[in-house]
């Protein structure tokens, strides 16, 4: 019978290390995904990725169910990707968000063009999300990229609801100001 | 209030209506302005084009967390390290 989280987690909070890891595995990749695009670099991605488990898996017996164990793993992740981030100057990260590892569809009936057309918004947007700020690259990529809802981004964020939307709308807006409404195809 | 005052108060606010954030009396005044204002028209489409965009970053889809994830656990917990296959 495979165990339910609730059972995983009952264990890991009593010092099961093999609990710990099927229960935090299963989001081991989509919380990987989520440090390297805020981090931009694979390698420091996973080193941040060890530490956000070894935070984790010491403070579990502290976690209550306040929120879904997800959440809370996903708020110690930005948490560590911040402080990464902190640590080293500010610059485009290598490989986040890069034209190479975006994927935004394009039909394979496409023109050329178009195309083209597609792969410059991918470039134009890389380069513009890897500039923002921390606190604002983390708003949009945590709603408009990974879809998390407000409420549940803003939980994972450490902020309030308010505060989050203000940094989304402001990140939003930084973003269609370093790409420009004519690469997003809006014309006059 | 005028023209102007419209003018600003939508430019701060398209993507808090793109977003849905605005109350029904909110969404009707920068829908009024934005019929008349090119530029705010213009705004209101960009900022969609963007989110949809942003939505579709997906590209690092089926990038796998390193096998050593754990490794730092374990030793924390004064086990082995698992064996990675």
């Amino acid at each position: 019978m495979i165990p339910t989280e609730a059972s995983l987690l009952a264990r890991a909070q009593a010092g099961d290390v093999d609990a710990f890891e099927q229960l935090s595995g299963a989001y081991a990749d989509r919380l990987f995904m989520l440090l390297l695009r805020l981090l931009g670099d694979p390698e420091e991605a996973g080193e941040v990725a060890q530490e956000v488990m070894v935070r984790a898996w010491r403070g579990i017996t502290r976690f209550q169910g306040r929120s879904s164990y997800f959440t809370w793993l996903y708020r110690i992740a930005v948490n560590e990707a911040n402080r990464a981030l902190a640590r080293r100057e500010r610059q485009p990260p290598s490989v986040p968000l890069g034209p190479q590892e975006l994927d935004l569809p394009t039909s394979p009936n496409d023109d050329p063009a178009r195309q083209a057309e597609a792969n410059e918004l991918r470039r134009a947007l890389a380069a513009a999300l890897a500039m923002l700020p921390p606190p604002l690259r983390t708003a949009i990529v945590l709603r408009d990229v990974e879809g998390f809802s407000t409420q549940e981004a803003a939980e994972i964020a450490g902020v309030s609801q308010a505060a989050f939307k203000s940094r989304l709308h402001q990140a939003r807006l930084q973003v269609r100001a370093a790409i420009g409404d004519e690469v997003l195809a809006v014309g006059g | 209030m005028g023209y102007a005052d419209d003018h600003q108060w939508s430019q701060r606010h398209l993507s808090h209506y793109v977003e849905g954030d605005l109350n029904n009396r909110a969404r009707r005044r920068l829908d009024r302005h934005a019929r008349d204002c090119a530029d705010c028209g213009r705004g209101l489409r960009a900022l969609r084009a963007l989110v949809y965009a942003v939505q579709r970053l997906d590209g690092l889809a089926g990038v796998c967390a390193p096998a050593t994830i754990f490794d730092r656990v374990r030793l924390a917990a004064g086990g082995p390290p698992p064996q990675n296959p």
